[in-house]
């Protein structure tokens, strides 16, 4: 991918964050409010699980070659 | 009265897929067209509160009934009935265009349906005619999951009708109204019915079996009718069950999990639907009418932004003969436009604003949040990255991207599949801008506003970081040629110990007993062949029962006319 986009990304990023700090700072309807830039964090995390946890059961649990139901 | 069934959009449709027979093949596709467009303005032109009502028996029965939620439903299916036909403009196959038009029907019908009877008929209806859009593809696959897909449907309208007749019987009311929460056996049967159509885990398996392997333009109309309407019968029939709320979101999650283990690109979307169900059946749990408003709005969007991803992809099979993404990529020169009219829907699913889910799902998410329950809304928000990870990044890149170039031959996409699908990604934009537009239909009253500082930060913050991730780890999620199991494995395991069970022992007992009749029959007949050998057993056994015979007629017409003798004598 382009060096442009990927600065674009950081900038949206970043507003976000500016935006989360400036207006946001004392929102508390739920727990994780308090959690600075906590969307950020969780989008990264639970991609990852997502990524490795659908790899895993994938490779050890349900996949099978095409022709599996036909045998 | 005749006339009067003419105002049931259901009927009309089902006139329509009556006539179409007649029509000359040039002009089928056009006269298809005129059917829905004509339900749609039918179900436009209806006011809350506007009634039919017919009778059967004792029982009165409320033929259609428009109220808020009613129509809303209506509309949409409607919608999608016409743009699908737009889509499918170049088929030439009229018993996909028959059993769209009568799948279309029973979808309004149940929407419409005000009472328990006329709901089970429509709902068979769509069990039915839904079959044909994945048998059409003619595949061996498609063949027996078409099968199986029926299965299922027979046994959920089952349920449901079980459900209903005990209903009835309880209570003597046809009325479709919202039961208490109360586990009775009536209760739990037609949730269970209404639970097939909804996809519930664990009984889901016929929603993606079968979808992936229905045809390119069926799909369209399997996703928008059959689990739409059920979340309409939930809506009227279930609000605030709060078992909902964790079976919405194990479905949420577990759709979710296999979009992003999926390698088959119409297999991804088929999952998500599951995925976005959860979400609407969550919303239904919690019941209040924020969250109410959020499954309607919910369902709406989901029409629209999924009905335009599988058009996309069907573009793509329509184009390339393939939906495994081990076959694809690279084809972003090739399909720009399909890849531009993907991008909106999927951008639209995903939530990102300016597009349709950043208006609905939030309402559903942030409705379930309002009433207490952090965590299934957590869940939900976690089920969001799943989305974005699988449709809005995933499926595109490995189709379009990736490779360098798909160096096979592409068939040229008929441009009114193009025109369907700009049709739908403009619809899917403007309610994404000017959210009024979609809840001025909404059920309830609402005031909400998606576009608020705290919204908008929470979905880029998640989709860039998803982005980022996807970046550093898409070489795990590249096609392979496999297919992934799902719950079915344990039905289709078990099927022929279920065939020996119901087919074989049944099919040995009647063997079995016909065997014994038979053998009695042919003991007899050797038997009684030659009575003389019992009734003579100082005789020659050898003989011949040709023999006996003379002296056994005479004997025998000596008793008969002694009997006729006296009889006479007696009589006279």
């Amino acid at each position: 991918m382009k060096k442009i986009y990927w600065i674009l990304i950081g900038l949206v990023l970043l507003l976000t964050l500016v935006l989360e700090f400036m207006f946001l700072a004392d929102y508390d309807s739920h727990w994780w409010n308090a959690i600075p830039g906590f969307y950020a964090i969780f989008g990264f995390l639970g991609c990852i699980l997502l990524v490795y946890a659908a790899t895993f059961i994938s490779k050890k649990i349900v996949n099978r070659d095409l022709d599996y139901y036909d045998n | 009265m005749t006339i009067e069934l003419l105002a049931i959009p259901g009927v009309l449709l089902v006139l329509g897929a009556a006539l179409l027979p007649l029509i000359p093949e040039k002009l089928r596709s056009s006269v298809f067209l005129i059917f829905p467009v004509a339900a749609l303005a039918m179900a436009a032109m209806h006011q809350d509160g506007y009634t039919l009502t017919g009778a059967i028996g004792n029982y009165d029965l409320i033929l259609l009934e428009v109220d808020s939620l009613s129509r809303v439903f209506g509309l949409i299916i409607a919608f999608a009935a016409v743009f699908g036909g737009i889509y499918a403009y170049h088929l030439k196959d009229l018993g996909q265009q028959c059993a769209a038009l009568l799948y279309a029907a029973g979808a309004l019908g149940v929407v419409y349906a005000g009472d328990l009877f006329t709901l089970i008929v429509y709902w068979e209806l769509m069990a039915v005619s839904s079959t044909w859009l994945i048998w059409a593809t003619r595949t061996d696959a498609a063949r027996a999951a078409g099968m199986r897909y029926l299965v299922y449907h027979v046994l959920g309208g089952g349920l449901l009708f079980a459900g209903i007749i005990l209903h009835v019987t309880q209570t003597g009311s046809l009325a479709i109204e919202s039961f208490e929460q109360v586990y009775s056996i009536s209760n739990i049967l037609i949730f269970l019915g209404v639970g097939v159509n909804a996809a519930f885990i664990p009984i889901h398996t016929w929603l993606s079996d079968a979808y992936p392997k229905s045809t390119i333009t069926g799909v369209i109309f399997l996703n928008s009718f059959t689990t739409k309407s059920a979340v309409y019968v939930l809506i009227r029939m279930f609000p605030g069950w709060d078992i909902l709320i964790w079976i919405g979101v194990i479905m949420a999650i577990y759709g979710v999990m296999y979009a992003v283990i999926c390698k088959d690109i119409r297999e991804i979307l088929t999952y998500h639907i599951i995925s976005q169900l959860g979400f609407m059946i969550a919303a239904i749990g919690v019941g209040t009418e924020l969250a109410l408003n959020g499954a309607a709005a919910l369902a709406v969007s989901n029409i629209l932004n999924k009905s335009l991803l599988f058009m996309a992809c069907g573009a793509v099979l329509y184009a390339t003969g393939t939906s495994k993404m081990y076959h694809l990529g690279g084809l972003v020169k090739k399909l720009p436009y399909v890849l531009g009219l993907y991008l909106v829907a999927s951008l639209s699913i995903s939530g990102l604003p300016l597009f349709t889910a950043f208006v609905t799902k939030p309402m559903a998410v942030t409705a379930i949040g309002y009433s207490g329950y952090d965590t299934a809304m957590l869940l939900l928000i976690f089920v969001s990255i799943g989305t974005f990870l699988s449709v809005g990044l995933k499926l595109p890149y490995y189709t379009w991207f990736h490779a360098d170039s798909y160096d096979k031959e592409i068939k040229p996409i008929p441009f009114n599949m193009y025109i369907g699908m700009g049709f739908v990604a403009v619809v899917c934009m403007v309610i994404g801008i000017a959210p009024s537009t979609l809840y001025a239909f909404l059920p309830y009253e609402t005031d909400f506003n998606p576009y608020t500082i705290y919204l908008f930060v929470e979905i880029m913050q998640i989709a860039i970081m998803t982005f980022i991730g996807f970046w550093m780890l898409k070489h795990l999620m590249k096609g392979k040629l496999v297919i992934a199991l799902d719950l079915d494995w344990f039905y289709r395991k078990a099927s022929p110990a279920a065939y020996r069970m119901f087919i074989k022992s049944t099919d040995g007992f009647f063997g079995w007993a016909e065997k014994v009749v038979l053998n009695t029959a042919v003991l007899s007949t050797k038997v009684f062949r030659n009575p003389m050998t019992w009734l003579n057993p100082f005789g020659n056994k050898e003989n011949d029962a040709t023999t006996y015979s003379p002296g056994m007629e005479v004997v025998m017409s000596f008793i008969l006319v002694c009997f006729l003798a006296f009889s006479l004598f007696y009589f006279l």
